[in-house]
């Protein structure tokens, strides 16, 4: 189990759950109009790639998490994956 | 009344090899409340996975190729032989005997809280390890480098060897591939070569030790080829390798031709990368791929953070790091603050005859448009050369305009201890007339040292 630390350091951390990170991933590839294919394919890439990073830690804060799958996304996508960093100030 | 901020430590130390040891070691002396963290064995690289385990075997296999050209002199050697096994339990004693390998309990000895596990920066002061929240006032990142694995297709598929995990072979393999001509690279070429491997061994510059000043890596070559026939691959590219049976078959690219050798093992000695995955964003550290940035008091871009070590990418010598972490102990401890100086810092490659170098090579002076003299005394020329039967090899010193020594390259036996006399000329502004006006000891190879030095005086 690995656990994420919130950003904001009140809310309580959480487990790490890959389809969260999968889901968020494939929300930004659409909001930037991919076809569905293609964005669950670099859903699955991105998630495949963090979870390997994870794989030694047993702790990280969610902003890590964040950076390190913006970091995979921008290979794949890199308007969804300036959308996926920036979402927070965008919307 | 302001509120004090209180930490779990003064000092936290991430890693335990020769970046981070040392300064925990001065700061815990000098009363500090220190944790050391230790992600792989404690002690870190160098006693139990590079320099002492490298270098017992480098003994083990020089003793006996010494041994079994002996008949030159007289000696009766030709059913010599070896037991790999005992030579590895050799290495595993010398390792021990360091006490710096698997040291734990040397730090906990010292009052040092002694952890072990990967840590992770959650904010500048706090840091995770084994879930464990620790927070301190000040941190030291020694976190040290990996062997880095090149871009060559199929390298994922097939079971390769580093510097690292060839000294656990059980026996030394019939054919090996090593990828990078660097020290590392040079030093297991001989050795296996020695233990009647056949060495193929691949670099992208135009010659072995690209970093040293041609000469070295041109007679390195030659030696290499004449004594111990490992072939050398310079300007080679390696394309692809693939897994064929026990055996792997490397494709490389050599003067616009493809080539390929089947060989039973690949071994990677192609460069290190820092250490840096520790959550240095969550620190607002400052970094690259190539390392941490410091400033010249080995601070990171977080004033209260200093890094030592292969982590900064700049340099990978045991002692350098000791130096860096010394410097960071000072810095931590007293207001005045030390500056490391490099300009003196000797390094060594342990093949026979051993290759060590200090100061600037003629390369790093043509680099910077220095005007310099040279002068290469070849080591034929001196007496030793004869008694030792012996006579590959050269003192080569650099000055500057001036007659000042600023460098020099040795190649020779002992050449590790021969270099300090130069380096103490480099640190303290020697010319060469100040080196070649000392007595040199008839029959000691330092003599060689004192001709290049009087061809500049």
């Amino acid at each position: 189990m690995i656990d994420i630390i919130k950003q904001d350091g009140h809310r309580p951390t959480e487990s790490y759950s890959r389809d969260k990170l999968h889901a968020s991933v494939l929300a930004a590839c659409l909001s930037v109009r991919t076809p569905v294919g293609q964005a669950e394919a670099i859903a699955h890439a991105v998630a495949d790639s963090v979870t390997a990073w994870l794989a030694n830690k047993p702790e990280v804060t969610s902003h890590d998490l964040r950076r390190i799958a913006a970091k995979h996304l921008h290979t794949h996508h890199p308007d969804a994956a300036y959308l996926y960093q920036q979402h927070r100030l965008t919307i | 009344m302001a509120h004090k901020t209180t930490f779990d430590y003064d000092l936290i130390v991430i890693g335990s090899g020769a970046g981070g040891s040392a300064a925990a070691t001065i700061a815990a002396r000098a009363g500090k409340h220190v944790a050391i963290i230790e992600a792989d064995t404690f002690g870190g690289d160098s006693p139990n996975w590079s320099d002492i385990p490298t270098k017992a075997l480098l003994h083990a296999a020089h003793l006996y190729d010494d041994a079994r050209h002996g008949a030159r002199f007289g000696l009766r050697s030709t059913t010599m032989g070896y037991n790999y096994p005992s030579i590895r339990a050799w290495k595993d004693l010398a390792v021990q005997r360091t006490g710096a390998g698997g040291n734990r309990r040397y730090y906990e000895n010292q009052g040092i809280s002694a952890f072990s596990g990967v840590a992770h920066f959650l904010s500048p002061n706090e840091i995770s390890v084994n879930r464990r929240h620790l927070s301190a006032a000040k941190f030291l990142i020694a976190t040290g480098s990996s062997w880095t694995t090149p871009d060559i297709q199929g390298i994922e598929t097939v079971d390769y060897l580093t510097p690292r995990t060839i000294l656990e072979s059980i026996r030394p393999p019939k054919s090996l591939f090593i990828i990078g001509g660097g020290g590392i690279g040079v030093e297991i070429a001989q050795l296996m070569a020695i233990f009647g491997t056949k060495v193929y061994i691949a670099e992208k510059s135009s010659r072995l030790l690209p970093h040293m000043d041609t000469e070295v890596g041109t007679l390195m070559e030659r030696i290499l080829h004449e004594q111990k026939g490992v072939t050398t691959l310079t300007q080679t590219r390696v394309l692809s390798v693939v897994k064929e049976g026990l055996s792997k078959r490397v494709t490389f690219s050599r003067g616009g031709t493809e080539k390929t050798v089947r060989v039973d093992e690949i071994l990677i000695a192609a460069g290190r990368a820092p250490n840096v995955d520790l959550g240095l964003e969550n620190a607002t550290v400052i970094y690259s791929p190539k390392g941490v940035e410091v400033n010249d008091h080995m601070q990171t871009s977080a004033k209260h953070i200093f890094a030592a070590g292969d982590v900064l990418g700049l340099d990978s010598h045991t002692h350098t790091a000791l130096l860096e972490s010394r410097i960071v102990a000072n810095n931590i401890l007293h207001k005045t603050k030390a500056v490391p100086d490099y300009t003196a810092t000797p390094g060594v490659v342990f093949t026979s005859p051993e290759i060590a170098h200090v100061g600037l090579s003629e390369d790093d002076c043509l680099k910077r448009d220095l005007p310099i003299n040279k002068s290469i005394a070849p080591l034929n020329i001196i007496a030793r050369s004869n008694t030792a039967d012996f006579r590959d090899g050269f003192v080569k010193m650099i000055t500057d305009k001036k007659g000042i020594v600023i460098g020099a390259t040795i190649v020779a036996p002992h050449a590790s201890e021969m270099i300090h006399e130069v380096a103490l000329a480099v640190k303290h502004g020697l010319s060469a007339d100040d080196v070649a006006q000392t007595p040199h000891a008839f029959l000691s190879w330092s003599e060689a040292v004192r001709v290049a030095a009087a061809k500049l005086s």
